[in-house]
């Protein structure tokens, strides 16, 4: 008996295998990018590849994310604020709040017991998500997976005056110009997004065990940011990227198995590696 | 009788103007470009050029703009606001309501009847407020900024951005063009989010007849078209539009001190 769990954000595309004891048989990542439409069942098709299994042996599936709705293969559709949640607190049990940051939007939400209890959410604004380095990285040069390093090594942190993404763009950039180093600038950065992200987590209250998960977590100096702008510690799974993921194989278990004790059928969709498709089910 | 001068820089374009007998003799427009004080130099380089004077010949000059301060030769510096509002009432003295959709922030200013500024509201600076937004969306549908216009007013089912941020709308823009909608319907809804923004902008203000709008957004006929059906008025377009708070300073300029309007920002 084996579940998956496929997360599709805005910018990678998560799947976890699990067994029936919830042990982990593959985790595989793959960005999303401009060929999205194609990549839930190519992760899916590695995955499965990985743990040595074919589509017809997984007894059930969940997706999440912002990608869910049209997983052609999903036989189920949860929210990725319920994924989350789970999944840290398999991780964390004594989590009570836990942070993502993605690259399209910011969840803070708080947890009992495995459950989501409540939250608050930024989408409507890229500089209260990792979009903000994203963009500010690119226009500065560097990889977004050097942001972290490079910020460790700042003397200080340079404010960054603009709020938007946009205009912080050309900022970096005309700070860059001006002779600023590079290293306080990403620094600044940092500390800009993270006081954003801080503000919109005590809106919700904050109470320890904290954890942050999602891509931006990989990003050291946004960590010591985070900790800097919070005043709390944080703790930071091994593999951030996945707590959704994770959360939706333990999800998809769990339906499964108390259909399974209850003697109830589950309806499931056909096995089938097909290309997803997005937003018609949304948007038509 | 003396020459004047009004420089207006602003975070994506420089202008400047020299008026005589409180009319407009001579304009330049450049792109703002990293330095500033050189775009300002720049700037009287060419008007006194264009006029044959020389700049001993300028017997004032003020600066505004989000650069103001680069402007080392002008005799004093005036507020974005007050400069719209004097450039305005030059060309529309009969405006009350005042639009200036500019680069990075779009300004809304109700005038007195003898022009003067009586209130005045700045969105904040937020691409998705000013006409930054057309021009990362016209970047997506790589279509000039010229062409835009002409682009939007073609389209018959403008698509509705589902965010308010000019990042994700890019990637949303990126999205629609792969799913087939054609360039004018993406080019009209980005014209109708930032005309509904910039319409509830004035509306927080409350809307005064007449209304004009100014500033380089000014010059995109479809976003001045669908801001008329969203606050159901006409609005007035001066022929530069993007000159207006340049020329405002170069009035500015001329006018003795003792008899400057006292309401400054």
């Amino acid at each position: 008996m084996y579940f998956a769990g496929v997360d599709i954000g805005s910018t990678m595309t998560k799947v976890l295998l699990t067994d029936k004891s919830g042990n982990l048989l593959s985790t595989i990542k793959g960005p999303t990018g401009p060929e999205h439409r194609q990549l839930a069942n190519e992760v899916m098709r590695q995955a499965l590849q990985e743990a040595s299994l074919q589509i017809d042996d997984i007894s059930y599936i969940v997706a999440t994310g912002y990608g869910r709705l049209n997983v052609p293969f999903a036989d189920r559709q949860i929210t990725e604020l319920s994924c989350h949640a789970r999944g840290v607190s398999s991780l964390f049990p004594n989590a009570r709040t836990a942070i993502d940051i993605g690259g399209q939007d910011a969840k803070c939400m708080k947890i009992d017991k495995g459950r989501l209890t409540s939250f608050v959410m930024n989408d409507k604004c890229a500089a209260g998500t990792g979009r903000f380095l994203e963009v500010t990285a690119t226009a500065l040069g560097i990889k977004l997976a050097d942001m972290g390093e490079i910020s460790l090594k700042a003397t200080k942190k340079i404010q960054i005056s603009n709020l938007c993404t946009i205009f912080a763009q050309q900022e970096v950039v005309a700070l860059l110009s001006r002779g600023e180093d590079l290293e306080n600038i990403v620094a600044g950065l940092h500390d800009a997004l993270a006081s954003r992200i801080a503000a919109l987590a005590r809106r919700l209250g904050i109470e320890p065990d904290l954890v942050l998960t999602g891509g931006v977590a990989k990003n050291t100096g946004m960590v010591k940011a985070m900790k800097e702008s919070l005043g709390c510690e944080i703790l930071v799974p091994e593999e951030p990227l996945i707590t959704g993921a994770l959360g939706a194989a333990i999800l998809a278990k769990e339906i499964y198995m108390k259909a399974a004790a209850a003697g109830e059928a589950l309806p499931t969709r056909p096995r089938r590696l097909e290309k997803a498709t997005f937003f018609s089910e949304e948007h038509q | 009788m003396s020459w004047f001068m009004g420089v207006d820089i602003g975070s994506a374009h420089s202008k400047g103007v020299i008026t005589r007998d409180s009319e407009l003799v001579a304009s330049h427009i450049i792109i703002s470009g990293a330095n500033y004080r050189t775009s300002a130099e720049t700037i009287r380089t060419e008007l006194v050029k264009k006029v044959n004077v020389t700049q001993n010949d300028i017997a004032n000059t003020v600066a505004t703009g989000s650069g103001a301060d680069n402007v080392c030769f002008a005799g004093q510096k005036a507020s974005d606001i007050v400069c719209t509002a004097r450039g305005i009432n030059k060309v529309f003295p009969q405006a009350r309501t005042v639009i200036d959709v500019a680069s990075q922030s779009t300004r809304v200013i109700r005038l007195s009847e003898k022009g003067i500024v009586t209130n005045f509201t700045v969105s904040e600076k937020c691409a998705a407020g000013s006409g930054r937004f057309i021009e990362v969306i016209a970047n997506v549908l790589r279509i000039s900024l010229s062409d835009f216009s002409q682009l939007a007013a073609r389209s018959k089912s403008p698509i509705t951005f589902s965010t308010g941020c000019a990042v994700f709308g890019e990637s949303e823009a990126i999205t629609r063009i792969s799913e087939g909608i054609p360039k004018e319907d993406i080019a009209a809804g980005v014209t109708k989010a930032l005309a509904s923004t910039i319409s509830s902008l004035v509306k927080k203000l409350k809307l005064e007849e007449p209304c004009a709008i100014c500033g380089g957004g000014a010059l995109n006929v479809a976003l001045v078209k669908t801001i008329e059906t969203e606050l159901d008025t006409d609005v007035l377009v001066p022929p530069q539009p993007q000159l207006i708070a340049a020329l405002g300073a170069a009035i500015i300029a001329a006018t003795p001190a003792t008899s400057q309007p006292s309401k400054e920002t």
